[in-house]
């Protein structure tokens, strides 16, 4: 990612403090035409005037990329996995990035050596579903004396997706075609038989993760205890009786997620939208985006202050 | 990290760089304040260490404003009031000490700093003494090392990574320090608040001079003069006597000089005769109107006047450094005395015993010539047993006779005061000057330093034929006195044994030693140059050396401006060079592979930010068949450039020609 414009340098809550110390020196100095006070107000002055190109060339060569933003659910956190490169030959120190916006948080980096690159992850909660334009990203530091910073801004091109919360209380319909026996759709992934594991779905509980296996380093895989159920279900808007969009939408997407965890097929029908019966990563998140974009035509800044539809 | 900013406590590592700064603004408050407010300061910092790992912090508002209190009337209790400029420090101090038991979050770090600061502020204002402006300027620049580690965290290196980078900013700022030292217009801004230090006046010197009183300054190594002289290559010859005042007023063994400093009028000054010598003097500040030369002063600086018994005193009280220059002669012109002064000369008081009045007679009765008996009475020195002693014990003033017929132990102004005496009492017009004798020359810095031990007395009395001579009655009983400066001499007895020896073994080792020597004199010449070259260097100093380089017409708004244009090259100078040293190789081969990026984007394949060069390269081969193998190519040295441990030089001409290659065909 390429820095949006030139570096931007300005004071910091301290630099108010310095120019008061200085004031007093100077004051001081010129009163008493004393000339060791006025050596120390020069070499306090001078040393402030000489940290400014060293904080400028402390962020020369440090670029930001941010790698690809899994999709979150409403309530949740979006997570930017944030790669920081020191292309300069000298360690940068003192590294602070946050999102564009008064109140984010700044995640801090003390040190990147030369030619290394640093990670870090920015989370921030998401209240609205839709497609949401990353917001630049800002990359401060303040190094050496901390009495000026310079800003450095980046604006990343990629988006991420926010799905609906999944909520709601009705069961998940029964299937058109029922292959087999008449065992009933109770409790999907409640059963008391360990049928086996699966990928951990996103958005799902965390109480059947088996954690054991990630502590051995291996990806986040689901203990199913579901009874296994067949045939597949056409999960659809239009049969909830709800009234509010968004409660319909919730409930969809819990839909989808008990559905996916079943490794049942499902289809959605949304007003002006269907997607055929299927099951799998693609398709379930083909789903969720399509309910996630449902009446939300433009794409959405990543400030929550915006609003969209259904707020 | 998700832990809120406010909440977080001041990591130890700064805290240790500010806790070793402020150490150092401690001396000097040390040597001024009421010793219990440092004490305070350090126990606060000595506390802050203890209570920061455990997560204790004062917090509650009530117990600061208790203490803040506590301290405000202890301060009152000390010094009887809060004005002036030491109770005022006073508060200060405890008010930082307060903030550094307050203080836990990362902005509170930066005010300590400046806070700090500030101490060194005070510092200056309470001495300026090279050994505290060391200390001060210590504090000054560990101060940045505290905050360049506060910003630096936890990165690797906490000792010499942040003094590495203190010391680059010091020494880049350097130049911007010296030009603004000399050109920054040093506008008096007539809010002049003025304020008088309480402390006791560091010069031995008064008006009166009693028994003991130049004893006591014997051990003072405390700074009087430097002097040098600038005419001549060599020190004059023989011991060097500055004369400091003239005392007239005999009390028996108390001297007293004239309560009103009367000038000699221009008419009745008197010619030079005899060598002249001219000396340049850095005065160190006494916070009275002593101003010391050698011998005769007769060409005196401006700001001070010669008083009746020529010698230098100043028309106002010495509160800094200073500098002057002033020539002197070798020897008195021979004037006639005035009555008036002649009866001044022969005053004695009525105290004086019989046995002493006898003891004069009997030189006059032997002889009436005035050098026949003063040759008496150095001889009368020399031979009845008389002992130079740093501790003579206690004598009053009327205890004339218990020195000489007696006790016989004595420093010189024993020696001098009794000796004037006798003088008048046997018809000699005598006079007793006060002043310092010799003085341990600087091979490094050429000058001679004058230190409050060198403190002498000695007599001065009128001959028909010469006029006013100095004797120094001292140089009879401990010869070899007046050659040396006090310290040499008293070295040179304890080695003999003839001395007691005053301080212990180890420490004369240390003191005599070779590279001991060579350290103090370093550091006494650095001293003078901080004394004449730089705190000499005041608005009145700077408006000379303005007119001398042609600048001085210009308004003080010009040359701040000026001064900051300047500035600012020198900071793009640093810039740019930074910006050299920081850009490596890597960049260029990056740059010139977004440039063949670039172009290739041009050509309609855009390379998108997460794809790998050799895939890009595959997919624009595919896509522009025609320029396949070129983009090969070019991707290929890429690669080298970028990832192969050690890539030729001559790779990345080849890569910047195919580069540019590429661009023209199209």
């Amino acid at each position: 990612m390429k820095a949006r414009k030139l570096p931007l340098v300005y004071p910091t809550a301290g630099f108010a403090g310095l120019v008061f110390v200085l004031g007093a020196m100077w004051y001081a100095a010129s009163s008493q035409n004393n000339a060791a006070v006025y050596l120390l107000f020069f070499a306090l002055a001078a040393v402030f005037f000489v940290s400014i190109p060293h904080t400028l060339i402390n962020l020369t060569g440090v670029t930001v990329t941010l790698e690809s933003v899994q999709p979150a659910f409403v309530g949740q956190e979006v997570s930017l996995p944030v790669e920081i490169m020191n292309d300069s030959r000298a360690t940068s120190h003192g590294i602070e990035l946050a999102l564009s916006g008064s109140n984010r948080e700044r995640q801090r980096i003390d040190y990147i050596p030369a030619d290394k690159a640093a990670r870090i992850t920015l989370r921030f909660p998401v209240q609205q579903r839709g497609e949401h334009k990353v917001d630049t990203l800002c990359l401060t530091s303040a190094y050496p004396l901390g009495f000026i910073r310079v800003l450095k801004r980046f604006t990343p091109s990629q988006s991420y997706f926010v799905y609906p919360k999944p909520a709601g209380d009705v069961h998940l319909p029964a299937s058109f075609e029922r292959r087999g026996d008449n065992r009933g759709l109770t409790e999907f992934g409640e059963g008391d038989d360990f049928s086996g594991m699966r990928a951990y779905v996103p958005g799902e509980s965390q109480r059947h993760i088996d954690w054991k296996a990630v502590a051995r380093g291996q990806p986040l895989m689901t203990k199913q205890f579901a009874t296994e159920v067949e045939g597949v279900v056409y999960l659809d808007f239009s049969a909830l009786h709800s009234a509010d969009v968004e409660e319909k939408l919730s409930q969809l997407a819990l839909w989808v997620i008990e559905a996916e965890r079943a490794q049942r097929p499902y289809g959605l029908r949304l007003p002006g939208t269907e997607i055929s019966p299927g099951v799998g990563q693609l398709h379930f998140h083909q789903c969720l985006r399509a309910l996630s974009l449902f009446q939300v035509r433009s794409l959405r800044s990543g400030d929550p202050t915006v609003s969209g539809t259904g707020a | 990290m998700n832990t809120s900013k406010r909440d977080r406590s001041i990591p130890r590592r700064p805290l240790l760089w500010l806790a070793a700064a402020l150490l150092f603004t401690a001396p000097p408050m040390f040597g001024s304040l009421v010793s219990w407010v440092p004490c305070v300061f350090l126990l606060a910092l000595a506390m802050k260490f203890w209570m920061e790992p455990r997560g204790y912090r004062l917090r509650s508002a009530i117990l600061k404003l208790l203490l803040a209190l506590a301290g405000l009337v202890g301060i009152f209790a000390s010094y009887g009031s809060l004005k002036g400029i030491e109770p005022a420090i006073s508060v200060l101090v405890l008010l930082m000490s307060l903030k550094i038991l307050e203080a836990h979050t990362t902005r509170e770090f930066q005010v300590m700093v400046l806070m700090g600061w500030v101490l060194c502020l005070c510092g200056f204002f309470l001495s300026q003494d090279f050994g505290i402006a060391l200390c001060l300027l210590t504090a000054f620049a560990l101060l940045f090392a505290a905050l360049i580690q506060f910003q630096r965290g936890f990165s690797h290196g906490a000792f010499w990574p942040p003094l590495r980078t203190t010391g680059i900013l010091l020494a880049q700022a350097v130049p911007l320090v010296a030009l603004s030292f000399i050109l920054f217009p040093r506008i008096n801004t007539g809010l002049r608040f003025q304020f008088r230090l309480i402390r006791s006046a560091s010069s031995g010197f008064s008006d009166q001079l009693s028994p003991g009183s130049i004893a006591a300054l014997a051990n003072s190594t405390a700074i009087a003069f430097r002097a040098q002289f600038p005419g001549s290559k060599t020190r004059p010859p023989g011991p060097m006597y500055w004369r400091g005042v003239v005392m007239w007023r005999c009390d028996g063994m108390e001297w007293r000089a004239p309560s009103e400093v009367t000038s000699i009028s221009h008419s009745t000054r008197q010619s030079p005769s005899g060598n002249t010598i001219k000396q340049r003097i850095t005065l160190a500040p006494h916070d009275a109107h002593w101003m010391f030369a050698l011998d005769w002063p007769f060409e005196i600086p401006p700001g001070a006047i010669l008083a009746r018994g020529d010698y230098l005193w100043s028309t106002q009280a010495i509160r800094k450094a200073c500098r002057y220059e002033v020539v002197s002669s070798s020897a008195a012109a021979a004037n006639e005395l005035t009555p008036a002064e002649r009866r001044e000369a022969l005053q004695l008081p009525s105290s004086i015993s019989p046995a002493v009045r006898e003891l004069a007679q009997s030189w006059t009765a032997q002889n009436s010539n005035p050098r026949a008996i003063v040759n008496n009475a150095l001889q009368f020195f020399r031979t009845q047993g008389f002992r130079y002693s740093l501790t003579p014990g206690e004598y009053r003033k009327n205890d004339l006779e218990q020195f000489l017929l007696h006790r016989r132990v004595g420093f010189c102004e024993h020696y001098a005061t009794s000796f004037a005496t006798l003088m008048r009492l046997a018809g000699i017009p005598a006079r007793v000057v006060v002043g310092y004798l010799g003085g341990e020359y600087n091979d490094l810095g050429r000058f001679f330093l004058v230190r409050q031990a060198d403190t002498h007395a000695w007599c001065e009395l009128w001959f028909p034929d010469a006029g006013w001579t100095r004797v120094d009655p001292t140089a009879a009983v401990a010869p070899g006195r007046a050659s040396l400066d006090l310290n040499s001499f008293l070295e040179r007895r304890m080695g003999s044994g003839q001395m007691e020896a005053r301080r212990n073994a180890f420490m004369t080792q240390l003191v005599r030693s070779a590279l001991f020597t060579n350290v103090r004199l370093a550091l006494e010449t650095l001293s003078y140059q901080w004394d004449t070259r730089l705190l000499a260097f005041d608005a009145d100093v700077q408006e000379v050396l303005l007119d001398s380089i042609g600048l001085a017409n210009r308004g003080p708004i010009i040359l701040i401006a000026e001064i900051l244009i300047v500035a600012t090259a020198i900071l793009v100078i640093y810039f740019g060079w930074m910006q050299l040293r920081a850009h490596s190789r890597a960049d260029r081969v990056k740059a010139l592979y977004e440039r063949f990026c670039e172009r290739a984007a041009r050509l309609g394949v855009r390379r998108d930010p997460w794809e790998g060069p050799s895939d890009f390269s595959k997919r624009a081969a595919l896509l522009l068949p025609n320029e396949s193998e070129r983009i090969g190519q070019i991707s290929e040295t890429y690669i080298a450039l970028r990832y192969a441990p050690k890539p030729a030089g001559l790779v990345l001409e080849r890569f910047a020609k195919e580069v540019s290659a590429f661009a023209v065909r199209r």
